[in-house]
């Protein structure tokens, strides 16, 4: 009975929604091919709304729900990410990318619409302001020029009474945030066990953020049963991939250093394969790991804390002939294959707070390369174009799959990147045949809100037919705007970080294709996100303001000067100027300092040998140069002025 | 030596350059000018300086200036050195004494308004007296603004109550039994009820400009207890606010208990004195349960003693054992204070769990809450393990003590008097007056900074939000001196009251004071603007001065020698 219930995990999200326990956890684990290793933590917990209405919170942390009472949050979903996910290698995406996020930050909710625009608008800033208070993140600069409102991409997660009327949906993000941990110790505060027990206890920021790819998530949402009685339901997941190898390195030399040549596994059939040039063989097996070497600990006790959860905290996908071994404390003990499933191993942690719990595989030669579901899509999005004046967006989706597919491709864009929607041109051809002109695409329906400058950001919303096995470009060409110098950031010749565009693969309506291998189900969307880019925008030296003041008021002065000069002076023949005062005065003291220079002079040829009268010597001399040249310039001004 | 030199020895060396000077070469001097053109050019140069000082100096004064809205300086500082309002309390008494002739409760009151002034100007409350009618049965609601009801049961038939005196819990009624019926009797007993609240208020106005010499006088004669005991409670209260967030945390050290009856114990204990202090102040109340609460790494843990078989707690820790790295106590969002109960429920091996010199097991945290452990049986006793779910929810039975503790808290931590003790409408009522004048006090020395900043920094701008805030401010202010004189201290339809007006008050003042676009301002460099003026105004002034310097030095010259001549 349990075990059915787990095996079908995906979709318990769903089915599973009359009987939720008030709190669970699961971790999943499957390893990928070279040597990586999938790890999917998932902590559900849920309050009954009529608690959350009356502020008493128990697995339902208190902080999130405070801020969410506070800024009328229907629906939350907030996400940090780090890293890319492999699609040619690693196959499909865990959770159907419904868990995954954008690199940096991003988030979405849905508002209470009630009291017009500035009301949603003031609710928005009051959740990022807030949220980036509890997670140490900048959320709170996810402003109006950051903040988009999707029309199809999204849809609401939860039940919502009235049908989702009366709520607004806002999506923000921040490619350029680096997710790190300080935002994951405030993430697993959330939890209760708080990392200290159960599965959250593997949870260590070194090891999270050391891995390839990496998205933590938070969504939060009502759910109602049949018989009306609502909960609200948190879910908090962290998805990593981590590099086998890389984790188990020794504690005690955290370095990473290249390996000696002795030890490197060369591909020795290759031509150029030689003493000093090694092409590195692509890894046939998988070397030995566990829990506690990887994540530097073994489980700490379990966190089995609501009543009527009964299940399984650690799922393992492996091929069914490999041996798996769990010790609990002191014991060992084999882990065998579920019954129905062959590739899943489950296994619930013994409800002892003080037992450690270890699993370890043994290395492992495969026979053959484990079979990896394909992606729905690949996809990927490029800048193009030279200069520090326009470019180009370029994007390429491709199916691989028999059958045609309907996306959803959202980019929200930020206002200093101008695109010109007339260029933009949607094009498919089959992916075999290179050679076939290609076709254009018409979007079945394109949502397009334009940038107001410093306002808004760009947003553009298509919803694409992509034909079976074949390739869309959608290319447009954009505009650099040039920012002001206070919009600069202190790194400014590093360029602007454009967020990933969005892409959501809409359920499949031709039942006759479900057979496929494609990943999704009947009935479900997945997401993808393709990699942020970034922009280079024409940067000023930082100096210049003050250059500009400084020109303009030389050019100023100038021609104040001159101007000012012919009006008041008068002109005379250059033997008629007066002496001036001064002048007169400057030359009698000089020709004072001569007379007595020149009788020290005297004076010091006289009697004057050895050393020290040299070096005297010497700095007399200096000082009457100095005169001579003081003289030299005076004289000239005075013939620079008869020349006049 | 060198020829140049001697060249020409200009018009003040005549003489002796003349000896110097080679033979032959005669210095020109210039044909002297018209004064047509000498005219031009002092016309010039005037017309440059007319212009420079006329258009470019209020031009470029006025386009650099900063806005600053005026604000009512004068009164600003009149409140901070307290000359605006003389504070004094009202304190209406109502006499009812059923089945007593009108003239004699006529005369009583006279006498009781006689001997109750006496105390003269020393005190800060104002007495009168309101004979009420006696034949009004039972009491009608009182009429506003009434302090203390005094009932005398004299007329009752002589019982146990004979000179005993009690107040009711629920109202500002003072009973008096059948054996006082004396003026002096009676003002005694008044004088029970309100001399620590003088104190209490000559406590807040000490140290401030409105404290009068007379206040002083008072303050000498208090004991130095009170003095100290109303330090005490002044370091424990929290600021006054409009808002108090309660928040209650079950802490647990393991993971069981993980749920608490909390809903039935705050019913039962907090919601009845929440809804009686919500004339003060509103309260919200959030509760959450927090698993895996480990102590604070500063402090040094607990010690188990062998001869009590009880875990010790160091004095010291006390103050650390609130783990706030790691517990999530954060404050609550919106505005507002937020007071924290903190209820630990301590690992089986560490329990019990107790303060090590005096055995107790709760603690208050000056401005932040209170700490209460909760020993749970060990799990072998056999009431507790009857059930999983009695294991891991604490019953609202378990909770009574703890209820009460915390509730007693929250009266010290929102700073209510302990005395009198019988009855909570005066206490809440004593509280009031002294918040009040509290807010009055801050609201006053806040204007009074705002003055003083104002005045000291010339360069900072003071936008017209500013201006409309002190104006609120004030007239709030205002209001809430004439109530407090007046002796309106709680909210009615048509008033604020005097709290609220002071509360109303604080905020503007606060608003105004904190303004943000005044403090960004503040901080403006000199250098920037010497940066840019230096490259324009540097090179047009020189020639602009020299030239000015010069014809003024001429016509000077010759208008002497105009003079001499004649």
């Amino acid at each position: 009975m349990k075990l059915a219930q787990l095996l079908a995990l995906p979709a318990t999200l769903i089915s599973a929604v009359l009987a939720i326990p008030e709190y669970s956890e699961h971790l999943h684990l499957r390893p990928l091919p070279n040597g990586y290793l999938y790890a999917g933590f998932n902590f559900t917990a849920s309050t009954s709304l009529s608690a959350y209405e009356s502020q008493h919170f128990r697995y339902f942390p208190r902080s999130l729900g405070q801020i969410l009472q506070h800024s009328d949050t229907r629906e939350l979903h907030l996400r940090f990410a780090l890293g890319r996910w492999d699609d040619e290698s690693w196959g499909s995406r865990p959770r159907d990318g419904k868990r995954e996020g954008g690199t940096g930050v991003e988030i979405w909710s849905w508002l209470d619409s009630g009291g017009g625009k500035p009301a949603v608008e003031e609710r928005w800033s009051s959740l990022v302001n807030s949220l980036s208070g509890l997670f140490c993140a900048s959320l709170n600069f996810i402003d109006g020029t950051k903040t988009t409102r999707p029309v199809l991409s999204f849809e609401p997660e939860g039940t919502h009474r009235g049908g989702g009327n009366g709520m607004e949906l806002l999506h923000g993000t921040l490619p350029h945030e680096v997710v790190c941990t300080e935002n994951l110790t405030p993430f697993l505060k959330l939890l209760p066990c708080k990392g200290k027990a159960g599965i959250s206890s593997l949870l260590d920021g070194h090891k999270v953020f050391d891995a390839n790819w990496q998205t933590m998530s938070i969504d939060v949402r009502p759910i109602c049963g049949l018989g009306g009685d609502c909960r609200l339901e948190i879910q908090q997941t962290v998805d990593i991939v981590l590099d086998i190898k890389r984790s188990m390195r020794p504690r005690n030399d955290p370095i990473p250093r290249p390996r000696p040549v002795e030890e490197l596994e060369c591909d020795e059939s290759k031509s150029y394969h030689a003493s000093d040039t090694c092409y590195p063989k692509r890894k046939e097996g998988e070397m030995a790991w566990s829990l506690s070497k990887i994540f530097g600990t073994p489980v700490r006790g379990s966190c089995h804390v609501a009543d009527g959860d009964e299940s399984h905290d650690i799922s393992l996908e492996v091929s069914p002939d490999r041996a798996v071994e769990v010790s609990h404390g002191g014991s060992n003990d084999t882990l065998a294959s579920h019954e129905q499933n062959q590739l899943v191993r489950t296994m619930r942690l013994p409800d002892s707070a003080r037992q450690h719990t270890d699993i370890s595989l043994p290395q492992h030669i495969f026979q053959d390369s484990p079979h990896q579901n394909r992606p729905t899509l690949y996809a990927s999005r490029q800048i193009t174009g030279c200069g520090q004046e326009r470019g180009g967006m370029h994007t390429v989706l491709h199916n691989p799959h028999t059958h045609q597919q309907r996306i959803v491709y959202l980019e929200s864009l930020p206002w200093f990147l101008r695109p010109y929607m007339h260029t933009l041109k949607v094009l498919t051809h089959p992916t075999n045949s290179h050679d076939r002109p290609t076709i254009p695409l018409k979007p079945d329906q394109m949502y397009y809100t334009p940038a107001l400058d410093r306002k808004r950001g760009t947003h553009l919303e298509l919803l694409l037919t992509i034909p079976a096995q074949s390739t869309v470009e959608l290319t447009y060409d954009f505009d650099k705007a040039i920012l002001r110098y206070t919009e600069y950031p202190p790194d400014a010749n590093r360029g602007f970080d454009v967020a990933p565009a969005i892409i959501r693969v809409l359920p499949s309506t031709h039942n006759t294709h479900n057979t496929s291998t494609a990943g999704n189900e009947i009935g479900q969307d997945s997401y993808f996100r393709t990699t942020s880019l970034l922009l280079p925008l024409p940067t000023p030296d930082f100096s210049m303001p003050y250059n500009v003041i400084i020109l303009t008021s030389t050019v100023i002065a100038l021609g104040f000067g001159s101007i000012f000069n012919l009006l008041v002076r008068r002109f005379v023949l250059a033997e008629e100027v007066p002496r001036s005062a001064v002048a007169v005065r400057v030359a009698g003291v000089l020709g004072k300092v001569r007379g007595v220079v020149g009788s020290l002079k005297g004076r010091l040829r006289g009697g004057g040998q050895g050393r020290g009268g040299g070096g005297v010597a010497v700095g007399v001399n200096g000082v009457a140069a100095e005169g001579d040249g003081g003289m030299n310039g005076v004289s000239s001004v005075v013939e620079s002025r008869k020349e006049r | 030596m060198d020829p140049t030199l001697g060249d020409d020895g200009g018009d003040l060396s005549d003489a002796d350059g003349a000896g110097l000077r080679a033979p032959g070469i005669a210095k020109p001097t210039p044909p002297t000018e018209a004064l047509r053109t000498l005219l031009t050019r002092r016309t010039i140069v005037l017309s440059f300086w007319i212009i420079v000082l006329c258009l470019g100096l209020p031009h470029w004064l006025w386009t650099t200036s900063t806005y600053r809205a005026s604000l009512p300086l004068s009164t600003m500082n009149d409140w901070a050195e307290g000359k605006a309002c003389d504070l004094r309390f009202a304190y209406p008494i109502r006499l009812r004494t059923p089945g007593w002739a009108r003239e004699r409760i006529v005369e009583l009151g006279g006498n009781l308004s006689a001997l109750l002034g006496h105390d003269g100007p020393g005190g800060l409350l104002d007495f009168t007296i309101h004979p009420g009618d006696s034949d009004e049965e039972p009491l009608p609601p009182p009429r506003e603004n009434v302090a203390l009801t005094v009932v005398l049961h004299a007329a009752d038939p002589p019982g146990t109550h004979e000179v005993t005196s009690h107040l009711e819990p629920g109202e500002s009624i003072l009973h008096l039994g059948s054996g006082i019926t004396e003026a002096g009797q009676i003002a005694d007993q008044i004088r029970e009820i309100t001399v620590p609240q003088q104190e209490a208020l000559a406590y807040v106005l000490s140290g401030t400009p409105f404290a009068a010499t007379e206040y002083e006088a008072l303050r000498a004669t208090r004991q130095t207890w009170t003095e100290t005991s109303l330090d005490a409670r002044n370091n424990r209260t929290f600021k006054p606010s409009t808002t108090y967030h309660l928040s209650f945390s079950l802490f647990v050290a393991r993971n069981e208990p993980s749920a608490w009856a909390i809903e039935d114990a705050l019913a039962a204990y907090v919601a009845p004195l929440v809804d009686a202090l919500s004339s003060l102040s509103n309260f919200t109340i959030t509760t959450q349960v927090q698993l895996h609460a480990s102590f604070s790494p500063s402090i040094a843990g607990p010690t188990f003693d062998e001869a009590s078989g009880e875990w010790k707690l160091r004095r010291e820790d006390l103050s650390g054992f609130v783990n706030a790295a790691e517990w999530p106590l954060s404050p609550s969002i919106g505005e507002g204070s937020t007071i924290n109960f903190v209820l630990y429920v301590p690992a089986a091996e560490y329990s019990p769990l107790v303060v090590a010199d005096t055995g107790g097991t709760v603690w208050l945290v000056p401005q932040w809450g209170g700490v209460a452990i909760l020993n749970l049986d060990g799990p072998s006793t056999p009431l507790k393990a009857t059930k999983a779910t009695d294991r891991t929810t604490l019953s609202a039975t378990d909770l009574d003590e703890v209820m009460l503790t915390f509730a007693d808290q929250l009266t010290s931590l929102i700073g209510l008097p302990s005395t009198p003790s019988g009855s909570l409408a005066l206490r809440i009522a004593a509280l009031q007056r002294e918040r009040a004048t509290a807010l009055l006090l801050s609201t006053a020395s806040t204007l009074g900074a705002l003055s003083r900043l104002v005045h000291k920094l010339p360069n900072i701008p003071i936008p017209d939000t500013v201006a409309t805030s002190v104006a609120t401010s004030l007239r709030h202010i205002d209001l809430a001196c004439q109530d407090l004189r007046a002796g309106r201290y709680s909210k009615t339809d048509s008033n604020l009251g005097a709290l609220g007006n002071a509360q109303a008050a604080s905020e503007a003042s606060e608003k105004a004071f904190f303004e943000p676009s005044m403090v960004g301002q503040v901080y403006f460099p000199d250098e920037h603007k010497v940066a840019v003026y230096v490259p324009l105004l540097g090179p047009m002034g020189v020639p602009l001065v020299l030239a000015g310097v010069k014809e003024s030095l001429s016509l000077y010259r010759s208008i002497r020698q105009k003079v001499k001549g004649t």
